[in-house]
């Protein structure tokens, strides 16, 4: 299969998730993490029928960094909004908690895992693969929780406030992202500086450019134009990244983040960008998909194993929390916190970015931690979340025909 | 309220100007710092660079008078391998793909942009303008090129007085070319409407084919001349003509299926136009059909055999903006800079030899048609623009005759970066002073509906 061939067929997935996202009457059509999109790369790559070689895969990595860049700036956009209001403070802390005690566990369960079997490499290896695990697994994909809300119809406190956790665990990962590439910087950079520095420079770039961004747009603009300052400093902001070998995901998360707060026109801007998400997101999932290799390491179903446990224990213990903190909460159960389970878009892009920038054991093993991973969630998360909006009444009984809108 | 307005707007230029400062030193910076890398990851830095820098660098010059489209060729030269390095010639290869894309969209643009009805108006116009262009330019560049080639252009001193005019005939066959995309860009830009600027797009895209029929019978009947060993032959209009109905039956077809589709479906039309950019230009490279010809057929279709064309150009014009700064910049930063240094004497002669010609053309022509006198004025200043077109017959052109071809093509390169950057600025000067440039504002935030969010 050549080149324009695997081209047209990313951009038929984008043009069917353009209808994922715009299209009110399919909305909630498909699987929240998009993981179905993974397993269809898997297929087609090198690792089942090798219709899509490694050498295509190669040749397409400037348009997965692309597509990775330009989501982390969407995420960065709209974090700390759920919709088009701010999220409360209670959920900011509680999102963010949340996802550090979810990568802890994760990397704790990795690592210990690694170390019995005597697998995994070197040391820095392993802190990489732990590390990784735990920043992809920690979040709570949005796209679940829209995903029930929207098929159900389910409205109160409870689906709001897991709606803006959702919105808010994406800061920590990032930052675990930017610290762990820091662990192996690129050979060529002609300037001495010591590793502690590349996470703030990763960081600073982003709000860097992003204040940049921010400045532009803070004129009034043609619209044509304003997409121009927000591709043009995107792309900038991708290739520097990867010209440097930091996150780019990262750097533009942060830009997203700094354009979002410093300029006046963030709620136009997350309109705009919003919609471009799904499409772009499709053909990246495929890509990654692609790049599964189940094989990428000895004993990779324990350590995935030992890392979807430590994920599940964790998502519980911030269930716990939430309850603490949230009376409609309490009645949702014990287990709130396995509604949390959903992972998607966000993990699958921390795992294709670690298989980009370690080719590899290091980067395969992460992609496969965080696909499998989201696959989990996916038979947990949806099932549990519409559960706990049921115990919480903010949803008709599963099963019964009213709410339901298939 | 106006001097607030005008200190605002000196504000917002300073802040522009230093904002492109700062991301200019940002990416010499990067490139410094970390010296080598792969290139094409660094091809995404260099597009969003020229993609920046083009916007910013057009609305810089906008209260100069000058076209957004000249502001993109400029970003492109400073930044391309000639000035500050920062997009490379490797990168500028690898951005075909954009041009492709742009080229595409330009062609579909024009095309839609035809109507039918207004053509047929402006006919007489159009065939009296078509005519004496082509007759004119083609003579009179001819002549000139051979009265200065002797003591003003170094490879022509070696040839025989035969293969002399061939070489002249050639040229003045370059001559007759115009700009699809540069005509496009300015009119997006100042969105016109009129009798020039119906009358220049028209133009344009019609030369466009007249000139591919015109450059293979020069080719043709010059061959004798500048190969002795060579014999008269019309082999070629044979692939051409099949090449011709090739490309129109293809435009057609795929101009009902865009109408269908935008009937039907009317939805996400930038993935369906970057289908057609991608994945139908390669069908048609593999077909070896005219692109340019298949897309502005296609476009076409779409005004005059359905009611969707409005919406059409609307599409293309809100997804092209975008596409025509990278492609302006990138033909900027592909600009040989030395090579125009070397020959810009030259080539201005010959590029002033040229305009005076379309000028006279234009007026003899108007007369002629008994045009209105606004198209008398002003209708030689849209057709002094050459791009991309010019180029890429003169690399037919040198392909063919290998032993002038690299100087050939070295002077049409430091010519058409003439008529390049003095086009543009005269379509959009000529434009305003005749009134067609539209006094309406692009949208811009306040007039965008209220973000759809839950």
């Amino acid at each position: 299969v050549n080149a324009i061939l695997i081209l047209m067929g990313l951009l038929v997935l984008s043009y069917l998730g353009s209808f994922l996202v715009t299209g009110r009457s399919v909305r909630g059509v498909g699987l929240p993490s998009g993981v179905e999109y993974a397993a269809l790369g898997y297929v087609l790559g090198p690792h089942a029928l090798g219709l899509v070689g490694a050498d295509n895969l190669a040749s397409f990595e400037p348009v997965v960094q692309v597509a990775l860049g330009w989501l982390a700036f969407a995420v960065g956009l709209d974090f700390g909004y759920a919709g088009d209001k701010r999220v409360r403070v209670g959920s900011l802390t509680l999102g963010s908690l949340g996802s550090i005690l979810t990568a802890a566990a994760v990397a704790a369960a990795a690592w210990f895992t690694m170390d019995r079997l005597g697998v995994g490499g070197s040391a820095t290896d392993r802190v990489l693969i732990a590390g990784g695990a735990g920043a992809a697994c920690s979040e709570t994909t949005r796209h679940a929780i829209r995903w029930v809300v929207d098929r159900y119809d389910a409205k109160g406190p409870l689906a709001d406030r897991i709606n803006e956790i959702a919105h808010t665990d994406d800061l920590f990962p990032m930052i675990g992202v930017a610290v762990l590439f820091a662990l192996d910087p690129t050979r060529n950079v002609a300037l001495a500086m010591p590793l502690r520095d590349w996470p703030a420079i990763t960081v600073g770039l982003g709000l860097l450019l992003g204040g940049g961004a921010a400045m532009l747009l803070r004129s009034e603009m043609p619209i044509e134009d304003t997409w121009g300052v927000m591709f043009g400093v995107s792309l900038i902001a991708i290739g520097t990244a990867t010209r440097l070998a930091i996150s780019t995901l990262t750097v533009t998360f942060f830009m997203g983040m700094a354009v979002s707060v410093l300029t006046r026109h963030g709620a136009e801007l997350r309109a705009m960008v919003g919609p471009t998400e799904r499409p772009v997101l499709l053909p990246a999932l495929v890509l990654a998909g692609a790049r599964i290799d189940f094989h990428a390491m000895p004993a990779l179903p324990w350590i995935a194993a030992a890392a979807i446990g430590g994920r599940i224990v964790a998502k519980v213990a911030t269930g716990w929390l939430l309850a603490a903190s949230s009376p409609p909460a309490r009645k949702a159960g014990a287990f709130v916190g396995l509604s949390l389970l959903s992972s998607g878009a966000l993990a699958m892009c921390i795992g294709l970015a670690f298989a980009l920038r370690f080719p590899g054991p290091v980067g395969d093993t992460v992609l496969v931690i965080a696909t499998l991973s989201a696959t989990v969630g996916e038979f947990v998360g949806p099932l549990r979340l519409r559960r706990a909006l049921f115990l919480a009444g903010e949803l008709p009984e599963p099963g019964s025909s009213g709410g339901v809108r298939i | 309220l106006s001097s607030d307005a005008t200190r605002k707007g000196v504000g917002a230029h300073a802040t522009h100007l230093l904002l492109l400062g700062g991301f200019s030193a940002l990416m010499l910076f990067v490139t410094r710092v970390v010296p080598e890398t792969q290139g094409s990851l660094w091809t995404i830095a260099a597009i969003g660079f020229l993609l920046l820098s083009g916007t910013l660098l057009s609305e810089l010059l906008a209260p100069l008078g000058l076209p957004h489209l000249t502001g993109y060729l400029i970003a492109g030269i400073a930044s391309g391998p000639y000035a500050l390095r920062l997009v490379d010639e490797h990168t500028v290869k690898s951005l075909s793909p954009v041009n492709t894309l742009a080229l595409s969209l330009i062609a579909l643009a024009g095309g839609a942009e035809l109507d039918l009805e207004t053509v047929r108006k402006g006919a007489r116009s159009l065939g009296w303008a078509m005519f004496v262009q082509c007759v004119l330019v083609l003579v009179v560049v001819t002549g000139c090129f051979l009265v200065m080639a002797r003591p003003l252009i170094p490879f022509t001193r070696q040839l025989a007085p035969a293969a002399l005019v061939g070489v002249a005939m050639l040229w003045g066959a370059l001559a007759v070319t115009r700009s699809p995309s540069a005509t496009l860009g300015i009119l997006s830009q100042t969105r016109a409407n009129g009798p020039l600027a119906t009358f220049t797009l028209a133009f344009v895209m019609v030369s466009d084919v007249v000139v591919v029929v015109l450059v293979a019978l020069v080719l043709g009947c010059v061959r004798p001349l500048i190969d002795p060993g060579a014999t008269f032959s019309l082999d070629s209009f044979s692939t051409l003509g099949h090449q011709m109905i090739g490309s129109v039956a293809l435009g057609t077809t795929l101009g009902l299926v865009i109408a269908a589709y935008l009937r039907l479906v009317n939805r996400q039309m930038l993935v369906v136009l970057l289908v057609l950019g991608f994945g139908v230009s390669t069908v048609i490279e593999y077909l070896q059909f005219d692109p340019l010809l298949t897309f502005m057929v296609a476009g076409f279709i779409v005004r005059n055999l359905s009611n969707q064309g409005h919406k059409f150009t609307a599409y293309i014009e809100k997804t092209g903006t975008v596409v025509y700064v990278v492609f302006f910049a990138t033909a900027g930063a592909d600009l040989d800079v030395p090579l125009v240094r070397q020959l810009w004497p030259v080539a201005l002669l010959l590029a002033g030899s040229r305009s005076l010609v379309t000028w006279g053309g234009a007026r003899v022509a108007g007369k002629l048609a008994k045009d209105l006198p606004v198209l008398r004025r002003w209708a030689w200043s849209g057709l002094v623009s050459q791009a991309g077109l010019a180029l890429g017959l003169s690399v037919v052109i040198s392909r063919e005759f290998p032993v002038i071809g690299p100087s050939f093509r070295a002077l049409a390169i430091a010519t058409v970066a003439v008529n390049e950057m003095i086009g543009p600025v005269l379509f959009k000067f000529a434009l305003d002073r005749a009134g067609e440039t539209s006094r309406v504002q692009a949208p811009t935030f306040p007039s965008m509906p209220p973000p759809p969010m839950r």
